[in-house]
């Protein structure tokens, strides 16, 4: 499995301001890969042009050999009519029951199951919305700021349960968290500015996991690096 | 709006109308045949009022079964027409042209099929309130939720059922909204209906009290409507309140 977009140019229809430009880049390895760059770049939309949300774009965009491409953004919703274990329950396919008890253990949103999702807090809601995403089938799973509003000893502990469960699965992971895309990531795609050639480049990243020490010094460097990519 | 509040809103309009009336009357000095002093309404109000609530009653019944059958037809053509498909925008560009003609022209014809029974009282009042209903219903059905439809789109989850019930959940207090807003069309079209050819109704006891000139029966008929239909309307926006909470368990 791998994820290549070669030569990938848009423009929204009615505008004329191309947000890609022969855009290129290779994921090569299952594992967590960050999208980064300022807001209005395109992260966004690349992911959803991923998912297939976005058509009419040119180049290659191939997800070579994945079923099930999923995005999760953080402004999603669960329906108001019942409570959020109910719903995780509902769209809990068979045999991930313990998976979903899991999740929802190291999530940290035990005590909030029997509340109506308005009842929780934004950092609450997204890790719900994140647990009913990885209890599908899937091979690429997108987190569109996924983890936004979580404080971040929680978000540590979330993203190397995600690791340590899903070792063979895609993650694309938009956050602007320069720290903590250093710190996880294996690739980082690094979007420039506007007008800025080659419009994004990859760095490598620690890819930091259970089991794995952290060398505090080449975290540094590749935070240093992704800095400078994006200058 | 709450019920009491409703009904006190109507009072003050109701007798600001019949305070400009007698100002009119006494101003410029017009009899009692054109604009009867407030002796003579009260006089009418107590010889004729349980008759003309029997009627306003009667009245609201048909009122009542037009509106449910209306709302359940448009929501059942609302959840069809919801779609870009091919009939669902035919029925959109249908709902909306139908809509612009005053429907309630075609009551003569009907009178003239139909005969004046309580069927055509029935099917005037489905139909003046009908197109309304349907228009908001449309509106509300093909607007998508997207924060809350799109996992279950992705996941091949998004089933009609669930689309309609999200999408209804969401806009529970619009669609009260419109349901108690469309009790007062339904109230007009049986009235009209009564005005016309019916031998039924409060409608028909107006159409009565024209023809004998007498403004104080049509007061006493307007303050019972009123109030009448000020509590219907109250009582939906009850009834929606108490389903809104149930459902969202708040």
């Amino acid at each position: 499995m791998e994820l290549r977009c070669s030569e990938l140019s848009f423009t929204y229809p009615g505008t004329t301001i191309e947000l890609f430009d022969r855009l290129s880049f290779t994921m090569g390895q299952p594992g967590f890969h960050a999208l980064i760059g300022p807001s209005g770049v395109g992260k966004t939309s690349l992911a959803r042009m991923i998912t297939g949300d976005i058509t009419g774009f040119s180049g290659v965009l191939e997800t070579d050999g994945m079923q099930g491409l999923l995005y999760s953004y953080n402004l999603e919703r669960l329906p108001g009519w019942s409570g959020v274990g109910k719903h995780l329950e509902k769209i809990t396919p068979p045999g991930k029951h313990s998976l979903r008890d899991d999740l929802i253990e190291v999530f940290g949103i035990r005590s909030v199951t029997r509340a109506r999702f308005s009842q929780l807090s934004l950092g609450q809601q997204n890790r719900v919305n994140l647990i009913r995403s990885l209890l599908q089938d899937f091979h690429l799973l997108i987190m569109d700021e996924s983890l936004a509003n979580v404080d971040e000893m929680t978000r540590e502990t979330i993203l190397l349960k995600i690791k340590d469960l899903f070792p063979d699965t895609f993650f694309l992971y938009i956050s602007y968290n320069v720290i903590e895309v250093s710190k996880f990531c294996a690739g980082i795609l690094v979007f420039r500015g506007p007008g800025k050639s080659p419009q994004a480049v990859t760095v490598p990243g620690q890819d930091y996991r259970i089991g794995r020490t952290l060398d505090k010094d080449r975290l540094e460097g590749t935070m240093l690096e992704v800095m400078n990519a994006a200058a | 709006m709450p019920l009491h509040r409703r009904i006190y809103q109507f009072l003050i309009i109701y007798f600001l109308g019949l305070s400009g009336l007698m100002l009119i009357k006494y101003s410029v000095g017009l009899s009692d045949y054109v604009i009867p002093g407030p002796a003579d309404v009260w006089e009418t109000w107590g010889t004729v009022w349980r008759r003309y609530m029997r009627d306003v009653v009667n009245t609201l019944l048909v009122a009542m079964v037009g509106q449910v059958i209306s709302v359940f037809l448009a929501g059942l053509v609302g959840i069809f027409g919801r779609r870009a498909t091919w009939l669902g925008n035919f029925i959109k560009v249908a709902a909306y042209n139908v809509q612009a003609y005053p429907i309630v022209a075609l009551a003569p014809i009907l009178f003239i099929l139909l005969g004046d029974g309580i069927f055509t009282r029935l099917l005037i009042a489905a139909m003046i309130c009908y197109f309304p209903v349907l228009l908001s219903v449309i509106g509300i059905m093909s607007e998508p939720v997207t924060e809350i439809e799109h996992f279950y789109r992705v996941t091949g989850r998004l089933r009609w059922q669930l689309e309609v019930k999200i999408r209804a959940f969401e806009n529970l207090t619009k669609l009260t909204t419109v349901i108690a807003g469309s009790a007062t069309l339904a109230f007009a079209g049986t009235i009209v209906a009564e005005f016309i050819a019916a031998n039924a109704g409060i409608g028909y006891s107006i159409r009565i009290a024209l023809y004998q000139s007498d403004l104080s029966k049509i007061l006493v008929a307007l303050f019972l409507i009123g109030i009448v239909l000020s509590i219907y309307q109250g009582l939906l926006e009850v009834l929606g309140r108490v389903v809104q909470r149930t459902w969202a368990g708040t």
